[in-house]
């Protein structure tokens, strides 16, 4: 059992508060996801879980005993940082054994530990290389095997990623999702790329301004997003945003576009509207469709589809099209807002309602 | 622009042009190197050649014409004087040692009898009588056996007596060829002793102030480099830790290094002074010494060393503290913070992962210092002048003493240049491990 429970952390820099007071469950095993813009605070809310930086309000706890003020050595906590913080010095062998040798593990066992954590994530013929003589994939692997000979309880990852080309990043992401199949520690990993986020972990955390926003299972943080703020950050392309009011059982958007909601609203609310790309079309017939004229802007073929920018009387939208949907730039095009799928928040809260 | 290396020319594209010569690299590499090029020559590359061939010629002072004499300034061995201590007298009952000892003074004699063509000198202590000196003359004989009975210090240890000259050895003649040396060696010595052949010569091999210079310089350098470590690691640490007034420390540090010795000289001069010395001064205050036993630090020769190795680590010791802090600033703080979490307390951060990533920076900088300290002469001339009696002299000030103030060019030129094999050795050794090191 190595669940991680953050009750009410504060941590301050000075007067800037960094993290705001966050509450968050961890369960055991579970492989969750901190994801937010840059500066919102999720590597210091990591760091404070390793024991790296010390916590300014709250209670940190991990399997149930309170570690708020232990070393990181008594955490039972391995991290893998996005530097990879390999020690140069030392083989790779050698960096594998270190923490282990710390704690007096016998010889044997840390040779077999090696072992088997060289074969699952492929480091075999280089263990008896220096860190400067491996690429960086090749270290970013040796990062992770540091963090998993050890066998600790909790693994935490900061942006291990970030620093890999796309193609290796699309790799290791379904190598650590395979990796956490196969291993008990619970995982904590930190992001700000939300494609890593939707696909790697059980569980969202969607952090902002030292704030946890939302909690919950991709398919949840996409459908129903707490707030605009989510339903934006989550996405790509990014969902469509329109000010509006409510008005005649419809909302009334800019440029007098009027849509019509297939559900009760009070009012003379002033709300945002929210559609993502893909629930826009070209073509009528979906029940709830609203129908918004508009003029092509520019095409994105992608080869499986199509995204096209399109500028309407309510605002520039994005729509996800066919791959050939036969538009240039300048056609005249009617749009279908699928309004059983669209979101609607609140203007001055930007909840979602 | 154009490439400035031509492309092999494609078939059928037109031949490169040639390029334009201020296009060219080549030139203008050279034009930038030229002064260096004419530096190096003029003030490194020609007076090390120079002084070269001057140590191989008798140059001195005045002297209108330099004659080449190979590398007699080197080593030139004029005669082998024989040398010898620790006569043992007597070897078994512990008694009667002990007796012989005791007695020697009052009841001992020299009998010198002729032995062949030779003459032979025994002393004569009660029953005893013990031979000890053959030589050719009998006057000698008897002279070096007196020597051995009446000036030497009779010592015992265990059964054994043990004549020992405590300042200085005796000489049992100078011979011209090694090999008469050695022959008297075996023949006239007739009692077990320690013998040594002394090679006596006008080369700096044969001077024993220049023998004394290389142990003071060796000395001088490595007594420096320990203490510098000693003091630069734990120093360089402090200023690593975050605190208010680092940044003022920091600066403040360097103060040793930035002003020139000519100055601070003065300062030590004062603190060494042998009457009105602060460190004197308050030792006597404190009730820790008698005025009658003030240190003579520039007076006595041990002090006067010690003295000179403060002096160079205090300026030497903020460069050495400030090389280490480059390094420990340029590991990464996720790497410490990973040392934390494997589990690593902080002398084993420092132990383990600190240290061996600081490692090649510190030998850089200890190579550096090495350099130096081997060839200051700023500190000891400043100091002691080489003083007391020659007795702080190091190879730098020597080859002054010998080559300038005492008009030898070419001797002088010969104990300089006597640094040079040993610090080559020195810093090719030291590059090398530098080379495996960052393998
Ligand atoms: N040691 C520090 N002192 C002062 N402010 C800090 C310190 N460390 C972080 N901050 C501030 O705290 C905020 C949160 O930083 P944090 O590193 O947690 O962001 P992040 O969410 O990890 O961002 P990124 O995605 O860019 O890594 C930032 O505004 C940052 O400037
Ligand atoms: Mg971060």
């Amino acid at each position: 059992m190595a669940d991680v429970v953050l009750d009410k952390v504060v941590k301050k820099f000075g007067e800037t508060e960094v993290v705001a007071g966050i509450d968050l469950t961890v369960r055991d095993r579970e492989f969750c996801i901190l994801v937010g813009p840059s500066g919102c605070g999720k590597t210091t809310t990591l760091r404070m879980i390793a024991g790296l930086e010390d916590v300014t309000a709250g209670d940190i706890r991990i399997a149930g005993e309170t570690v708020t003020f232990k070393p990181p050595r008594d955490r039972d906590i391995a991290m893998v940082f996005q530097s990879y913080a390999l020690y140069p010095h030392m083989t790779v062998r050698k960096n594998l054994a270190f923490a282990l040798e710390l704690r007096r593990v016998p010889k044997a066992e840390i040779n077999k530990r090696i072992s088997e954590v060289a074969e699952i994530i492929g480091l075999t013929p280089l263990l008896d290389r220096k860190p400067r003589q491996l690429s960086g994939g090749q270290r970013q692997r040796v990062a992770v095997g540091a963090a998993l000979v050890r066998q600790s309880g909790v693994l935490l990852f900061d942006e291990p990623l970030s620093n890999l080309d796309a193609k290796l990043r699309v790799h290791m992401r379904v190598e650590l999702k395979r990796l956490h199949q196969q291993i008990k520690s619970t995982m904590v990993y930190v992001t700000h790329d939300q494609v890593e986020a939707m696909t790697m972990g059980d569980r969202i955390v969607i952090m902002n301004a030292g704030k946890i926003i939302q909690v919950g299972s991709a398919m949840e943080v996409y459908e129903r997003p707490a707030t605009r703020f989510v339903a934006g950050f989550i996405g790509t392309p990014p969902m469509n945003f329109f000010e509006g009011e409510i008005r005649n059982g419809g909302i009334a958007l800019g440029g007098d576009v009027q849509v019509a909601l297939p559900r009760a609203v009070e009012a003379g609310r002033k709300v945002t509207l929210g559609v993502r790309p893909e629930h826009i079309s070209l073509h009528a017939g979906k029940p709830h469709a609203a129908k918004v004229p508009s003029t092509v802007e520019v095409l994105e073929p992608l080869g499986n589809r199509t995204i096209v920018t399109a500028r309407s009387p309510a605002g520039v939208l994005q729509i996800e099209a066919e791959a050939n949907p036969g538009l240039k730039p300048g056609d005249a095009i009617e749009l279908w807002f699928d309004m059983s799928r669209a979101h609607l928040f609140d203007q001055a809260s930007e909840c979602a309602l | 622009m154009r490439p400035l290396v031509a492309p092999t020319a494609v078939s059928g594209a037109p031949p490169m042009q040639r390029l334009a010569f201020f296009e060219r690299e080549g030139p203008f590499g050279y034009a930038l190197v030229l002064p260096a090029i004419l530096y190096l020559t003029a003030f490194i590359a020609y007076p090390f050649a120079m002084s070269i061939w001057l140590s191989m010629t008798d140059a001195s002072a005045g002297a209108s014409k330099w004659n080449y004499i190979g590398l007699d300034n080197y080593s030139k061995v004029e005669s082998w004087e024989l040398i010898a201590n620790d006569f043992v007298i007597f070897d078994g009952d512990k008694a009667e040692a002990q007796r012989i000892a005791d007695q020697h003074k009052d009841e001992g004699k020299v009998v010198t009898a002729p032995d062949g063509d030779r003459f032979k000198a025994s002393l004569q202590i009660g029953s005893h009588t013990i031979p000890v000196v053959e030589t050719n003359g009998e006057d000698d004989a008897t002279y070096l056996a007196t020597t051995i009975l009446n000036d030497l210090d009779w010592q015992v240890h265990g059964g054994k007596v043990v004549a020992h000259a405590a300042d200085s050895p005796i000489s049992f003649g100078t011979f011209e060829k090694r090999g008469d040396a050695n022959d008297a060696r075996k023949k006239s010595v007739l009692v077990d002793s320690t013998t040594h052949l002394k090679a006596n010569g006008t080369g700096v091999q044969q001077d024993p102030n220049f023998l004394l210079a290389v142990k003071n310089t060796l000395k001088y350098t490595f007594g420096t480099e320990l203490v510098k470590l000693f003091f630069g690691i734990p120093c360089a640490l402090l200023l690593y830790k975050k605190f208010r007034g680092r940044q003022l420390l920091r600066g403040l540090l360097v103060i040793p290094w930035v002003i020139p010795i000519a100055i601070s000289g003065q300062a030590w001069l004062w603190i060494l002074d042998s009457t009105y010395s602060v460190i004197n001064w308050l030792l006597v205050h404190a009730g820790i010494i008698s005025p009658a036993n003030i240190f003579n630090f520039r007076g006595d020769a041990n002090l006067a060393m010690f003295s000179l190795v403060v002096v160079n680590v205090w300026r030497g010791f903020p460069f050495t503290t400030i090389v280490i802090l480059a390094g420990l600033t340029s590991i990464p703080d996720e790497i410490i913070e990973r040392a934390r979490l494997d589990g690593a307390n902080a002398l084993q951060r420092f132990w383990y992962v600190m240290a061996p990533m600081v490692r090649p920076i510190l030998m850089v900088s200890l190579l550096f210092s090495v350099v130096f300290s081997f060839t200051d002469f700023n500190t000891i001339w400043i100091i002691t002048r080489g003083g007391p009696y020659d007795q702080t002299q190091v190879l730098s000030t020597y080859a002054y003493q010998v080559g300038v103030n005492a008009g030898y060019l070419g001797k002088g030129a010969a104990i300089s240049l006597f640094l040079f094999p040993i610090m080559v050795v020195t810093v090719f050794g030291m590059l090398q491990w530098l080379r495996r090191e960052n393998m």
